[in-house]
Order: structure tokens, then sequence, then C-alpha cells
């Protein structure tokens, strides 16, 4: 199925040649996407499925004297993108004027993107792919006797194409490839079982983690849940893993995000050049960061994405804007219709082994459910973690609360752990945050 | 006369010899069963925020997947291009899960007549699309003019048309046209400093007439207001483990995720769950009974068939307090030695089906809700959720509360913050002492995510105590 893959410069001139046949006082957008490729998974040392991928996806948009319309379509002939384009305008017919909407002015993309080192297709062999899973899954369960069960080992590649083209010259393209391979284990003791997972994703085959190791770790970490036990109800210092330092993280950027602030929807609302984290804490953003996660040279509505802090001493120093927030708030666009690679860091330097430093507290692992309120900044949410004394940990903890407000979470981090995860698009190592609630039983 | 019928199956030239040929590739010697599913959907959405109708997009997504299964194996592929030799490549792929082998003679079976749970009807051309945009500025004049303090209205209304087509190896063939609508109020109000939000909504498999044409979108505006002005005077709650009531209706995701998730056969299969090996036992308090059914008209959650092309069906997952059955799709049900249970759903075309939710509830008890209130001496009332999730293997699951007040002496006191609520799927059912008669379902807004799948489902629940479960406050 990989074999007829759509070529990208086909649709470019197709839209091009679209682009100028259409109304000329309407502006219009075309966003363009292809992808291909495969998900294998393995379990009980065989393979269970092989899933084959190939998507296409066009959008239009269109203003029509400040008012949108967008529609949308995975059928690609021409017939079907001129009825999309032909929705996209009736419905701009429909809505109602706003005079934030239209295309970007400036800073717009106008040319393909190469070097952006996020790019490395390959052929694979897809009994090779099988293999790798199987021996991730197989030393799982070398590992330890408790590893009783699994979900299997999982490896995905993904080879995607994006373009966009507008009424006012934008133009722009990229290429980018995704690699995964992932572990689910299951350990068992006294007849409870406890599930852990492990995984490694990069833009390049060559650098994912070796598939015993995967194995391995995803085996450890299931073990090393075995015999949790509930606890007390108690105020203390939590230390987040980086995974669950990633979502904290995530937070903050959504309550950032242009569209939470002109919504008036974000607890950090008025909030510019003001302290909301420790001054050793830095957050900036790299769009172009090699082989980076999240890294896109323009954003959504084809503006240049570019490098900022946005936390800088602990004062935070912008909102994520897109070109229609931005309007709407009447400051410049910060080309974040898309958020790309972000990097916690420190003036200070990064603690090593964290829970050497601690007295007492929780190390989280996992947390679970939807419980960060990004309109208050009230934060309560399920986890599994361990409990810490003296420097060690000392037993996995289970069915356990994390409650706080985001704000005085910010304000309480005391140390960055220098394990640093370079697997998703915010990068950071585990974060020290004194004084949370935990609930645990009586 | 079905979407893929016309729009697909006509205009490619498919008829059943061509799909019996694409059958055959595809379940080759050593398969043991394939199946094509068509897919074409259409939807729409409207959205009103600032006081203004700013957002509306629309979009068609069609394709087809082709699955080959082996025991508890499964090739899969996919595609939106129809053309019969590509249809054909796609089954070559999908087949390679196992060694090739000769073809099979496949016939295609004569189409099943299913009783219908919703009409044929697409919601989307039922209405023009100025009156939809009337519609959504005419509720947000109702709440701005309704409360001072309004700070924003986001207003949304969607619906969509699914039409789908399945056959496979075992003889089904089936259409199904699945419309589904969807309404949502959110507000935010401000006091001082303090911004604090409601919402309410609703939705079904029907027109758009169910809600433009009535007066429920204004109860729903009306609720999402109340809600936040609540929020605005709740406390901060306290910590740990306590008696808390869960109100009816969209309380029941508790249902979903302490024991939903962890009877789908997939997980039980493979003995995943924390629920393997429970059948026959008690996992409950002999008040609880709770079914799974998809046969309810026009329910969000309810299908005439599944996606592999199994009549729905209502089924009893714990009666009395004891496990009676898991929910199954095909593959589940056959290498669990047992039949489909109507639970075999996927998001669309282009993912492989799993056991799946449809609408989960608990039946009434004998209690009236104020007797189980009274009962309380020091407690929670949880009224209103945002969601929960689960973790399957050690039965741990979360559930968001939006709404909740504190119970002191019998009596419900002040409005506590949103929290958290923790608990052990197959020990917190049977710390249910108290069971209301006041069973209702939730007003159809619920999806439900899995291995990255997302599929519309329904919950439900009458008031019911918890005797003891840990709650995630801010106050010790």
């Amino acid at each position: 199925m990989t074999s007829n893959t759509p070529d990208a410069d086909k649709y470019k001139n197709l839209i091009q040649n679209l682009l100028s046949k259409l109304k000329t006082d309407y502006q219009y957008v075309f966003s363009l996407s292809l992808s291909d490729g495969f998900t294998v998974t393995s379990r009980s040392k065989s393979v269970e499925s092989i899933e084959h991928h190939q998507d296409t996806g066009l959008a239009v948009a269109v203003y029509n004297n400040y008012k949108k319309g967008t529609a949308s379509t995975n059928n690609l002939s021409l017939e079907s993108i001129q009825k999309t384009i032909e929705k996209a305008e009736y419905i701009s017919t429909n809505t109602q004027q706003d005079e934030c909407q239209g295309l970007p002015e400036s800073n717009y993309t106008k040319n393909d993107w190469t070097d952006l080192g996020i790019y490395y297709p390959e052929k694979l062999d897809i009994n090779e792919i099988i293999d790798k899973t199987i021996e991730c899954e197989s030393e799982a369960f070398s590992f330890d006797n408790r590893i009783t069960n699994s979900e299997g080992s999982t490896f995905s590649y993904s080879n995607q194409k994006n373009i966009i083209l507008n009424s006012n010259g934008a133009y722009g393209s990229y290429k980018s490839t995704d690699y995964s391979l992932s572990c689910i284990a299951l350990a068992e003791q006294d007849k409870l079982m406890e599930r852990d997972y492990w995984y490694s994703s990069t833009r390049d085959l060559d650098s994912i983690e070796n598939a015993k190791d995967i194995g391995r770790i995803a085996a450890r970490r299931a073990v090393s849940r075995l015999g949790a036990k509930t606890i007390k109800t108690r105020a203390c210092p939590v230390l987040f893993s980086p995974e669950m330092a990633q979502s904290i993280i995530s937070n903050f950027l959504g309550a950032i995000d242009g569209s939470s602030i002109y919504k008036k929807s974000s607890f950090l609302l008025n909030k510019l050049e003001e302290t909301i984290f420790p001054n050793f804490l830095n957050i900036r953003e790299e769009p172009l960061l090699e082989g980076g996660p999240a890294t896109r040279p323009y954003d959504i509505d084809g503006v240049l994405t570019c490098k900022k802090d946005i936390i800088s001493k602990g004062i935070l120093k912008t909102y994520l804007l897109d070109t229609y927030s931005s309007r709407k708030l009447k400051m410049e666009c910060t080309g974040n219709g898309s958020l790309t690679n972000i990097i916690i860091d420190t003036d200070r330097s990064l603690t090593k082994n964290i829970i050497s430093t601690m007295e007492d507290g929780i190390f989280i692992t996992d947390m679970m459910g939807s419980g960060a309120n990004t309109l208050t900044g009230d934060y309560s949410r399920g986890a599994f973690g361990y409990l810490i004394k003296d420097g060690e940990i000392k037993h996995p903890v289970t069915e356990i609360t994390v409650a706080s407000n985001l704000l005085k979470m910010f304000k309480n981090i005391v140390a960055l752990g220098d394990d640093i995860d370079i697997r998703g698009r915010i990068r950071t190592g585990s974060i020290l945050i004194k004084d949370i609630t935990i609930g645990g039983t009586k | 006369m079905n979407t893929i019928q016309t729009l697909i199956l006509d205009n490619y030239d498919l008829n059943d010899d061509k799909l019996a040929k694409i059958l055959s590739v595809a379940c080759s010697k050593n398969i043991d069963f394939a199946d094509i599913y068509f897919q074409h959907t259409l939807s729409e959405s409207w959205q009103l925020e600032d006081g203004i109708v700013k957002h509306g997009s629309s979009s068609i997504d069609s394709g087809v997947g082709i699955r080959s299964v082996v025991s508890d194996k499964s090739g899969f592929a996919y595609s939106n291009n129809f053309e019969f030799d590509n249809l054909m490549s796609a089954a070559n792929t999908s087949r390679c899960i196992a060694k090739s082998g000769k073809e099979k003679l496949i016939k295609i079976g004569e189409e099943q007549n299913i009783r219908k749970l919703y009409e044929p009807v697409s919601p989307i051309d039922g209405i023009k699309d100025d009156l939809k945009v009337k519609f959504l500025k005419k509720i947000d004049n109702h709440i701005r003019a309704k409360d001072s303090r309004v700070e924003q209205v986001i207003i949304s209304l969607a619906g969509s048309y699914d039409s789908i087509f399945v056959a496979n190896t075992d003889g089904i063939k089936a259409f199904d046209d699945r419309p589904l609508v969807r309404f949502s109020v959110m507000v935010i109000l401000k006091k001082g400093d303090r911004r604090e939000r409601g919402s309410a909504g609703g939705g079904g498999r029907y027109s758009y007439d169910h809600i433009i044409d009535s007066d429920i979108a204004y109860t729903y505006a009306e609720e999402a207001l109340r809600q936040a002005d609540v929020n605005l005077s709740a406390q901060e709650a306290k910590a740990g483990a306590m008696t808390v009531v869960l109100g009816p209706g969209w309380p029941g995701v508790l249902l979903h995720e302490a024991i939903g998730h962890g009877l789908e056969g997939d997980f039980n299969r493979k003995k995943t769950s924390a629920f393997s090996n429970l059948i026959g036992k008690k996992v409950a308090s002999s008040q609880c009974t709770i079914v799974d059914d998809g046969t309810i008209s026009k329910r969000r959650g309810s299908l005439s068939f599944d996606d592999e092309g199994c009549e729905t069906q209502c089924n009893t997952l714990i009666e009395n307090g004891v496990l009676k059955g898991y929910m199954q799709d095909k593959v589940n049900a056959k290498l669990m030695k047992t039949g489909p249970t109507g639970n075999g759903r996927r998001e669309n075309y282009s993912c492989l089906p799993m056991p799946r939710m449809t609408n989960t509830f608990m039946r009434p008890g004998k209690y009236n809700p104020s007797e189980i209130i009274e009962s309380v001496q020091n407690g929670i009332y949880a009224v209103n959720f945002s969601g929960g999730q689960v973790d399957i293997t050690n039965g741990q699951f979360v559930f968001t509360a939006s709404e909740a007040y504190k119970i002191a002496n019998g009596k419900i006191s002040h409005a506590i913050k949103g929290m958290t609520l923790i608990g052990n799927g197959p020990e917190v059912l049977k710390k249910v002492s108290m069971v209301g008669n006041d069973l209702k379902l939730d007003d159809g807004v619920g999806t439900c995510g899995k291995d990255g799948q997302s599929v519309p489902v329904g919950v439900g629940q009458p008031t019911l105590k918890i005797d003891d479960i840990t709650v995630g406050g801010t106050k010790i």
C-alpha cells in the first residue's frame, strides 16, 4: 500500500492552479497532509497485528469579508477539492463578521524546508520489525519471573508531508518521519497485577533505543509497582517523574495559549511580566531543534515559528499567540498556531538523584484523570508513586490523590532533575515541588 | 438508499461478486476470517464565542478498511481509493498476517434485516445553515440577559451522518446510516477576581430539530449558568477517604471506569484485567445490577448493529452483585468460546474493531434519594463530573467531579471545589450501601477513548452511596 504514495508536488501545482481561478475578494488557505506507515504489535512471542496506514487530508479555510468558513476532505480528486472549496465559501457566507479573522500579513513561509533533521525515511523489512518487537517483549519476560503477562511490544513507523499555500503567496512544505518502539509489561504477585510501560520515539531509526533495553525497563517498572500500599492523607514534598513533569508544564502552556487568554479562561490571565516560577527556572521554545519531536518551520497558519524565552528567571515573558489571538489581544503574533519543542532549564545546576536529597515525600510516576483546571489553576488528580524516607524509596503507594493549585505548585518548585527526557515535545527532567496535598485512606 | 450504496458501491461498480473476490483474497487458506468495512462520514460544527458565530466547519471522510484474522492475529489495511484494483491490493496487504495460501471461495450473504434504532436521515441537511447561526445567537442572548457576571459564553452545535457498510466471510452484509448531534454550552462567570466555569449539553442519534425546536437548549444554558454560579462560592475540599453520594445520570461515569472497561472481552481474554476469571463471583454489593445496553432508541451510545455487523443487545454485566458476562467483539468472543455481544466497535474505517461499551448503567434500587443523603453524617454529594480514567490491570480508576457539596449531619451544606476521586474497581462497588430509585441516563455528551480510538457512549445510574472512597481535596 506504500507503493502509491501521493506525489506532493502534484498537489502543490494543482492547488496553485486552483488559487489563480478563485474569487479575488476572498482569501484562501490550503493545508494538505499526506502520510503513510505501519504499526506492528507482537504479544506472547508472536506477531499479533500488522496495520498499514495511508492518510491524506486537505483543509480549506476561506475568509470572506472577515467571515470564516472551513471545510475538509480526505478525497484529493479535483472534483472533491472543488466541492470542499465551495463548501468553505458557503459556510463563510453564514458565519459572522469578526475583524480579527484573516490571513497573516507578514512573517509567513515562502519555500520548501529541508535539513530540519527530522526526515529519515527507510525501506523497512516487516519481518525484521516483527523480530524486533518479539525481542523487546521477550526481554521483558526474562527480566523477572513475576512478569507473567504483557500487552505486547509495538513498533510504528510514519512518514509525513505537510504543505501549506495561501492566496497571499505563502507557501511551505516539509517532510518528517517518526519511529517508535514500546512495551507494556504486566507483573503479578499475591494475585494482584500491575502494568507499566517504556518507549522510545525518534525521527530516525538508528536513534531508537535498543529493543532489549525497552523491554527490560518496562519490566523493571512493572515489577517495582508490586506490593503497593495505601497511605494516610498528608501534605509533603512531591517529586514528579520527567513524564509527569511534562504534563504539569503542559498545563502551564495551555494556560498561556492565546485562545485561553482572549477567552479569559486562564488562571494566568494578565500575568505577563509577573513572577510565575522560582527565579532559577527558565522555559524556552526551540522550533528548529535538530531531530526535535515537535520541530516545525511554520505554524498551522503558515507563520514562521521562532525561538523565544517563555519564562526567564521565573518571569512570564510572552503568551503563545497565533494570528487570530494576537489580533484579538492587540499583540505581536508569536508563530504559535502550533507549539514546537519546549525546553525547561535552570540557571543553577540540575540536581542529580533528587530522591537522595529528600527526607520524606512521594515520588509520582503515574497520574490519571482530567483534574487540572486551567481556568482556576485548581489541581486534583489520581496518582501512583513511591513513598520516600531518608533519601530512599521505601515502597510503592497506590490509590492516592495529588491536589493543589497550579500557581502555587509552580512557585513551590524547589529542584529540577538531570534525568531529562528527550522523547516528548516538552524536554524536562523530574521536578520536585514542596507542600502538595496527598489524599489517602483513613 | 444507503449512502455507501449510491456514492461508493454503485459509483465504483463494486457488486457482490467483486466484494466476494476481495474477501477471498483477504481470507486465503491460512486465514480464519476477513471483513471489509466501507464508511462515508459527513460532519459539521458551528461555534459561537465572544457573542459571535465565528467558526463553521464541514468535513467529509470516506474510506474502506480490510481486515484478515487468524486466531488472535489481525492483518489490516485501509484506503480512501475505492477502485477495485486498489481494494484487491489492500486485501493482499491485509492477508500478509499469515503465510500465503490458496484463495478461498467466498459468497456475500443476504443483506441483514435488523431493527433500526434511529432514522436514516442526515441531520446536517435538515436545517439551513443560517438558522443554525440564528439559534446559537438566541441562546447566547438568553444567557447574557440572565446574568451580568457573564465573562464568556461558548456554544457549539455539531452534527454528523455516518454511513457504513460491512461484509464478512461469515455471510454478514449490513448497511447502517447513523445520525448524531451534540449541543454544548460553557459559561464563565466572574465575581471579584474569581472566575468559574459551568457547562452542560446533550445530544443523540436524531436530527437538529430535537434541540433547535424545543426548549431543551435553554434548559442546558441555564444549567451551565447555575453550575458556574455554584462554583463561584465553592470552598476547598478535605482530602482523604470518606462517604460519597453520587447523583443520578452522568455520575454513572463511575460504572464506565470502575467496571466497564475491566469487563471488555479483549482484556479478559488476555487476562490483563483486574476482573479476569471472576465470572460468577461477587464483585459488587447485591443492590447492584449493571447492564450495557446498545438498543435504546436514538441514544448517543446506541447502534442498530455494531461495526462488525452484529446486532446490539442489552447485556447484563453484573446481576445482584454477581459478575455475569463480558462485552465482546467477534475475535475475542471466538477465542473465549462465547458469542459476540454486539460490542465490536471502531472509531472509523482506519482502525481495527475492539470490544467497546455502548450505554452502561445501573438499574434502580429501593431508596428515595433524600433518604440516602439523610443517612450520611459527614461526606460529599457529587452531582456533575468532567470525565474519568482507569488502569484495567490493577483496577485503579479516577473520575473528576465538577460540581459537589459537603454533606453534614444528613443535610447538603456548602459547595466544594471540583476534585478527583480514586478507587479500586473490583472493590468500590462492594462498598455501595444504598441504591436510589431514581435511575437517570446522561444527556448524551459522552465520548470514550481506548487505544487512541474515540467512540460515542452513554452512561447512567440512580443516586447511590459509596461508604468509603478517596477524595482528592486540598485540605488536610
